[in-house]
């Protein structure tokens, strides 16, 4: 889909039945702007299941994006929503959240925007643990600007600014959050869409960053280019490469090769939440003013 | 103003006569203006900015957050704008750089916040503790696309605090963001100051009450009503190009409308943006326009003109954007040249000409090597330039 181009909104809206995720859909919107086949709207829907399982308060609720096709869902969603620029999107949430603690605030980005061109915000927000869940959809390139090499293309892996095969490695990005301090770490796909589900409202809950990687297809771009071609056999190549963390335990890495291990990975409640400690240093100045 | 004393008192010795370094008093009027969230990333010569607002932030309830690069920190003042919150940055050239991309995004969104600008020597690292101008033009078109700006210049300790103040009044009023330029001499610079003493400073503009705090905006119909998140709106915000119901379009006409709007809403206010002061008003023959530290030698050379037999009128700009198109046309028509020294180039020079050259000359009156323009400079170029239009 190209960049710049919106859905115009023709159709009639339809009546919005609380106990659908059309509750926290702007349906006015549609048709939205994804290719058919595209995993991206797995995923959201994936969150919106989330959130109508918590009853995510639309006015308490912010969702910010960064650009590219993953980012536009904010464009059709009925949360506050913030549509920001490419890669900066955990840059505004940071203030959004700081600002206002009582927000949940969710962020929804690429893999080029959240890797890439964000991948620094990235680290740092894993590293302050700001209450904040991101939802990173790694389709494994630049599927908005049509199909250049992302940082999680992988070896190998065609693109067109790799017409000869990438030569680059990707990173882990569930290990780089991790190691970077999230607190709350979980990969999903979007063919094990009920896990996925699961895996972002217990992000959501969860008191302190959180980073979920949704693995996702991209038939336009990435298909396109790398087998297998059509979404329905990359949905299947997903079900294939997919093992859940209990069972990936007991494997040696030369097993695990072009596995896509998934559940919750990684999980810590020791770590301050940046809201909460900062409250904390609030009350003792007050105090001390006080005194 | 009764923030302003509690900030003050622990430095305090003698209430009247503050010695108050010009970084500290913008820090200090972005308080006073309610600032509650700042975010920054260090770099000299604007440092003490976020220093002080580290410090002093937590004790009103504020947020003061230090970010991972300057990309960062405009991006997190824009989120807790677009919350509601009176946010600001500070930085110096290199960390400008890298915010106008975000600051275009600003524009778009129409999210109010401050941006302070204490400018170095460049390009590039240049020469991090010597004054210049050399970021005029960039205040004014560093993002891009066709956008409006408001640019302002502080030229001395009392501006730094005052005009922060009206930056953050300018910011939430036209929900856009405002740009202070400081040079590194009025960040740095400690005179004695107070709030009294930055009230005292009267602008011929005077319709700007800088003693005043911040007044929640009033909207006037070209400026877009504020999208405060976590309200029972939920609104959509975008950098896209959007209509008035917050989601993008890509209808022409729409576009167009939208866009000549973020103008207009700046153009349309311009009386009441453009502060300026004007000394000797239609005594001289000649002109000097001047902004920042500059504006502060020009001040001075004109009572040494004076005492030379050079009659001449001094028009100080505290706004440079939007431009005083009015201002500068009527004093092109009163007077022979106008003499514009800045540590630049002539950046300004050229704006000032485009509007003035069909009544007078101007003259750009520039330096880079990273020392002032003194007021002795500035007469012994006017002489030479007296003597050349008597002679001609
Ligand atoms: C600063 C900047 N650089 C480049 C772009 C162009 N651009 C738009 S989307 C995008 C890549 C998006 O990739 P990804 O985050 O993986 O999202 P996808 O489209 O694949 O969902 C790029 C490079 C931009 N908008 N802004
Ligand atoms: S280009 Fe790829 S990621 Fe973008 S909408 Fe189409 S299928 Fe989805």
């Amino acid at each position: 889909m190209a960049e710049g181009e919106s859905s115009v909104a023709e159709q009639e809206p339809s009546v919005a039945e609380p106990r659908t995720i059309d509750h926290y859909l702007h349906t006015d919107r549609f048709p939205h702007i994804w290719c058919p086949g595209c995993g991206l709207g797995t995923v959201t829907a994936a969150f919106l299941r989330a959130a109508l399982e918590l009853g995510l308060e639309k006015d308490r609720t912010v969702v910010v994006a960064g650009i590219g096709c993953s980012s536009r869902a904010v464009g059709y969603l009925d949360f506050g929503t913030v549509h920001s620029i490419h890669g900066r999107a955990l840059a505004f949430a940071t203030g959004i959240k700081m600002a206002h603690p009582e927000f949940t605030v969710i962020v929804l980005t690429g893999d080029g925007d959240g890797a890439a061109i964000g991948g620094n915000h990235l680290i740092h927000a894993c590293r302050r643990n700001l209450d904040i869940t991101t939802i990173l959809f790694n389709n494994n390139t630049y599927g908005m600007t049509g199909g250049q090499a992302s940082p999680q293309t992988g070896m190998g892996g065609y693109a067109t600014t790799a017409p000869f095969g990438f030569d680059e490695p990707s990173f882990d990005l569930c290990r780089l959050a991790e190691a970077a301090g999230a607190t709350y770490v979980a990969r999903g796909t979007s063919y094990g869409v009920r896990q996925l589900q699961k895996l972002i409202r217990d992000g959501i809950t969860h008191p302190g960053f959180s980073f979920i990687e949704a693995v996702t297809q991209c038939p336009t771009e990435y298909g396109k280019r790398n087998p297998p071609k059509g979404p329905v056999q990359m949905l299947e190549n997903l079900k294939e490469k997919a093992i859940s963390r209990k069972k990936a335990e007991g494997m040696t890495p030369e097993e695990l090769e072009g596995r896509i291990v998934t559940g919750l990975l990684h999980r810590d409640e020791s770590v301050p939440e940046l809201t909460a400690s900062y409250a904390r240093m609030l009350e003792r100045i007050r105090k001390s003013a006080d005194e | 103003m009764e923030l302003w004393y509690t900030h003050l008192m622990r430095e305090t010795i003698d209430q009247d006569s503050l010695l108050v370094q010009g970084n500290r008093a913008c820090a200090l009027g972005a308080l006073d203006a309610g600032v509650r969230f700042f975010a920054g990333y260090p770099i000299t010569p604007s440092s003490e900015i976020m220093e002080v607002m580290a410090r002093e932030l937590p004790a009103v309830g504020g947020v003061f957050m230090q970010m991972e690069d300057e990309i960062a920190s405009i991006c997190a003042c824009i989120g807790a704008s677009l919350t509601g919150e009176i946010s600001m940055t500070a930085t110096s050239g290199p960390g400008f750089s890298l915010m106008q991309e975000a600051i275009g995004y600003a524009i778009m969104a129409e999210a109010p916040t401050v941006i302070v600008n204490v400018m170095r020597m460049g390009p590039s690292t240049g020469r991090p503790t010597t004054p210049s101008q050399g970021d005029v033009m960039q205040a004014r078109w560093g993002t891009h696309g066709d956008h409006p700006a408001i640019v302002l210049a502080a030229s001395n300790v009392a501006d730094m605090y005052r005009l922060t103040i009206a930056a953050v009044r300018f910011a939430q009023r036209f929900r856009m963001p405002v740009i202070v330029l400081a040079d590194e001499i009025v960040g740095h610079m400690r005179e004695s100051f107070s709030p009294e003493i930055a009230g005292r400073y009267r602008l011929t503009s005077g319709d700007f009450d800088f003693t005043e705090t911040y007044i929640h905006p009033e909207m006037v119909r070209e400026v877009h009503p504020p999208h405060e998140l976590g309200t029972l709106i939920h609104p959509h915000v975008t950098g896209l190009i959007h209509d008035e119901t917050g989601f993008p379009t890509n209808d022409p006409k729409k576009s167009e409308q939208f866009l000549r709007e973020l103008h207009d809403k700046v153009v349309h206010h311009r009386g009441e943006l453009c502060l300026y002061d004007v000394k000797n008003v239609g005594k001289g023959r000649v002109a000097v326009v001047a902004y920042g530290s500059c504006a502060r030698s020009a001040r001075a050379a004109l009572k040494l003109a004076e005492q030379e037999g050079i009659p001449v009128e001094v028009l100080h700009l505290y706004t440079l954007f939007p431009l005083p198109v009015e201002i500068i046309q009527e004093l092109a028509r009163r007077v022979e040249f106008i003499l514009i020294p800045e540590l630049n180039l002539g950046q300004y020079a050229r704006e000032v000409r485009r509007l003035a050259e069909n009544w007078t000359t101007v003259v750009s009156m520039g330096r880079i090597d990273g020392n002032l323009i003194t007021p002795r400079d500035i007469v012994d170029r006017l002489a030479e330039l007296v003597g050349k239009y008597e002679s001609a």
